[in-house]
């Protein structure tokens, strides 16, 4: 019984452990403008869910939405 | 107290032996290698080179027998510790056993007897040439069909009906992942499951609510021979996909205890479809762990069972760009890596199983818990368009009483908690936090007499809805459905012919999203809002079954007739939301569903290396309005060509299987469902053994061999003229090591 008990351990332990690894995500963002994607750069992180969050880019010309994926 | 009954029925040790000898009824050799196994506890060993068994431990007094060795009809029969500790089992000599003889977990009957025909078949066999998921796999058996979306998520679909109105069970624990969306998966993976179960049709008797279309039950493999311990590896590639999958199971059992665990990863690439273009965003992956461990009290055994799975799969046709196309779908390059639209899938399955014992009665308690949690990831990377996480307890309580082998009466009750709950971060939220509460109670009465068996059943449940205010939605409700059901059968059995009749019902009520929902379900690409006045949807079937078999032949012919009324379907309506369609939940006063199965598995004398099987399925609606019924399969022909070589020794040429499918055009579609065409697939596999210290299995093989260019009816991508997969070829490997432990007292 305790055999069973130890190696059930290993396992979850080692199963537990590798889904426990998160990355840090990085994407590369951009809104569209007058029919072109235009780049932002890549964002990661905290900052990348800010980002997301606020969800626009406003500039002189006026505000667009802010695409963190490909369409 | 499930734990004091537990450790009172391990503590009280009155430890049984059995010896045993299989001979040859016919000579009266013994044999070897047969496989003896105790029904009620799992208990298995093997007969040695005299032909000589034998069990020690913790067993009930009445047991049944189920004895198998290659060569021979399986044999089932009944044993009793009080008479003897030893028995001689003679089996009848047969070159091929065309319909094995099992007991059918989930109605707990042999299934020659069970008044519904219940459809049994091994993994393995299903598996005979690989599959892409279990839905697949399933999608084999006469009547039942997968509906997919890619190949990440693929559900079952019976006679037609499918999503909420298939109850799935995993060892009698009920799995509930949030099914009435068709875009989200089973949650089920192929790892340690050794058979799979379907009714068809309404099976609300024994399995509760809901159970309109049928039930699908998948039973683990058996543990490991008494006394040895087994490690199995295995692995899949595929070409099509660029992926595949690594398993590995290791069981052990000596004569106190049994146990298993398991692992398996599965990763898949875009996959290819005819044309050399690949299907954009179809990719996916899946870790799996289970594990299981039993144990047999004085007279009583017990099963604790835990598995987890998590999904990660891209929502392929799936775009905002108002300006696309269905070429945009289908692009050159493969991919990997995980994308936009996606969806992760998280489940936790426990359950504690456990059975005691008496002299002609025997008390089953059942409890179980799931939980589900599904995350849609649609426009943001970091924030979910759907977060919702789906809590279930279940518990069931049986007691079977038998009066000599002719009577046996179940009755018991049965019930689920579930709580339904939304991740605050989501952008979407479909449907509302929720609680549900289903109970019931029923009576199943089994009268055998003579070759006649009659069975008659009823049942009554109570389902109790309770939403809540989630966010910004204010508007909970409280619904309380309940409907008595009934079951009657009657079964005919000779040595050749077997005839069934049955009469069931059932009852469904409407689900949470279907009376609740308001909003984006991007997964399905709809705007679906739900009418809280829905009633409850009732069915009743009446299924027919004739069986004949021989040495050498078996038939099957299983029609049915399925009248549901106040059936719940989603109706288009000219309106869109985003460049969303808005879809209405309606319901419509009656519809029937009618069909047919037919089987043949012939086996010929002049040639007893070949099988031939082949299996037709049709489904049929009528009904008044021609809008209501979207993804009605179309007729199916399945043939399957097997030739055993059995040639070689180190290296062992097992044997050829050709499968072709038929699938027949399909008009009958719904306002804005794309009618499909008729279309051939033909599948190859040769397999084969390395027989070294340890046996190696190998299988290479090919699927669409001929690169059919096919769109499936009951394909999610059907409506943007998405095909289904091109040519692929496969290859797996499987490594089995079998090592007897140091107590082995044969």
């Amino acid at each position: 019984m305790k055999k069973v008990v130890f190696k059930s351990s290993v396992v979850v332990a080692i199963s537990m452990a590798l889904y426990s690894c998160k990355r840090d995500e990085c994407h590369e963002c951009h809104y569209d403008k007058a029919g072109t994607e235009v780049e932002m750069g890549e964002f990661c992180g905290e900052a990348l869910k800010n980002f997301e969050t606020q969800g626009t880019y406003t500039d002189s010309t006026g505000t667009y939405e802010v695409h963190c994926h490909g369409h | 107290m499930l734990l004091g009954l537990i450790l009172l029925s391990f503590g009280v040790l009155g430890q049984k032996k059995l010896t045993g000898i299989v001979k040859n009824k016919e000579t009266n050799l013994v044999i070897d290698a047969a496989q003896i196994q105790i029904i009620e506890t799992g208990d298995r060993t093997y007969s040695n080179l005299k032909g000589e068994f034998f069990f020690e431990g913790n067993f009930p007094e009445n047991i049944q027998l189920k004895v198998g060795a290659a060569g021979y009809q399986t044999a089932i029969l009944n044993y009793s510790f009080s008479n003897s500790n030893f028995i001689e089992i003679a089996l009848t000599e047969k070159h091929v056993d065309l319909e094995e003889i099992t007991v059918s977990t989930g109605a707990n009957v042999m299934q020659n007897k069970s008044p519904f025909h219940v459809e049994t078949k091994k993994l393995t066999d299903l598996n005979s040439i690989a599959t892409m998921n279990l839905g697949e796999a399933i999608a084999k058996i006469p009547g039942v069909y997968q509906t997919s979306l890619g190949n990440g998520i693929a559900k079952p679909v019976i006679r037609g009906l499918q999503g909420m109105r298939v109850v799935t069970l995993l060892n009698g624990l009920r799995i509930e992942g949030q099914q009435w969306g068709g875009d989200h998966g089973m949650g089920l993976s192929e790892i340690g499951i050794g058979s799979v179960e379907v009714i068809k049709g309404p099976a609300s008797l024994l399995y509760g609510a809901d159970a309109l279309g049928g039930v699908v039950y998948f039973s683990d493999e058996p543990y490991a021979a008494t006394n040895t311990r087994s490690l199995d590896l295995q692995s899949l590639y595929q070409t099509n996909t660029q992926g595949g999958s690594v398993r590995f199971l290791y069981k052990e059992s000596n004569k106190k205890l049994r146990w298993f665990i398991g692992g398996s990863y599965t990763n898949h690439a875009d996959f290819q479809l005819p044309s050399g273009r690949f299907a954009k965003n179809s990719r996916f992956d899946e870790s799996v762990l289970k594990s299981a461990l039993s144990f047999n009290g004085k007279n009583s055994v017990h099963h604790l069972r835990y598995s987890f799975s998590l999904t990660v799969t891209g929502i392929p046709g799936h775009t905002h760009d108002s300006l696309a196309v269905f070429s945009d779908f289908q692009v050159t390059e493969q991919k990997r890596k995980y994308e936009l639209p996606a969806q992760f899938f998280q489940n936790h399955f426990l359950s504690s199983d456990n059975k005691w014992f008496f002299k002609s009665s025997d008390l089953q308690l059942f409890l179980g818990a799931t939980s589900n949690r599904l995350i849609e990831y649609d426009e943001k990377v970091t924030i979910p368009s759907l977060s919702m996480r789906l809590n279930n307890g279940l518990y069931a309580l049986k007691w079977n009483k038998k009066w000599s082998n002719s009577s046996k009466l179940t009755i018991g009750i049965q019930g689920m908690a579930q709580n339904n709950a939304n991740a605050r971060n989501a952008s979407d939220i479909l449907i509302p936090n929720a609680n549900t509460f289903d109970n019931g109670v029923f009576a199943n009465w089994i009268y055998e007499w003579n070759r006649w068996i009659l069975q008659a059943g009823l049942r009554y449940d109570l389902r109790i809805l309770k939403s809540f205010e989630t966010f910004e939605i204010n508007n909970p409700i409280t619904k309380n459905y309940s409907a008595p059901n009934a079951a009657v059968g009657l079964v005919y059995n000779s040595e050749k012919l077997t005839f069934r009749t049955n009469i069931s019902s059932g009852f469904r009520a409407p689900h949470l999203t279907e009376l609740l929902a308001n909003g984006f379900h991007h997964g399905a690409l709809r705007f679906e809002i739900g009418d809280v006045n829905l009633k409850p949807e009732r069915a009743t079937q009446l299924d027919l079954t004739a069986e004949y078999k021989n040495e050498h032949l078996a038939l099957v012919l299983n029609p049915y007739v399925n009248y549901i009324s106040n059936y719940i379907y989603l109706q288009p309506v000219d309106s869109l939301v985003d460049g969303i369609p808005v879809f209405h939940f309606e319901q419509l006063d009656n519809i029937l569903f009618y069909g047919s199965d037919f089987g043949i598995h012939y086996h010929p004398h002049f040639a007893h290396n070949l099988h031939f099987e082949s299996s037709f399925s049709w489904i049929n609606t009528f009904t008044q309005s021609d809008s209501s019924v979207s993804l009605l399969p179309p007729s199916r022909l399945n043939t399957s060509i097997r030739y055993s070589f059995n040639f070689g020794k180190k290296f062992e040429l097992k044997d050829l299987i050709v499968q072709h499918t038929y699938m027949a055009a399909q008009n009958r579609v719904t306002f804005n469902e794309l009618p499909s065409q008729a279309y051939n697939l033909v599948n190859v596999s040769l397999n084969a053994t390395i027989n070294l210290k340890q046996t190696i299995g190998l299988s290479i093989g090919c699927k669409n061999v001929f690169n059919e260019q096919f769109i499936d009816h009951l394909s999610r991508l059907k409506n943007i003229e998405m095909p289904g997969m091109g040519r692929n070829f496969y290859i797996s490997l499987n490594f089995l090591i079998n090592q007897n432990l140091k107590s082995n007292k044969l």
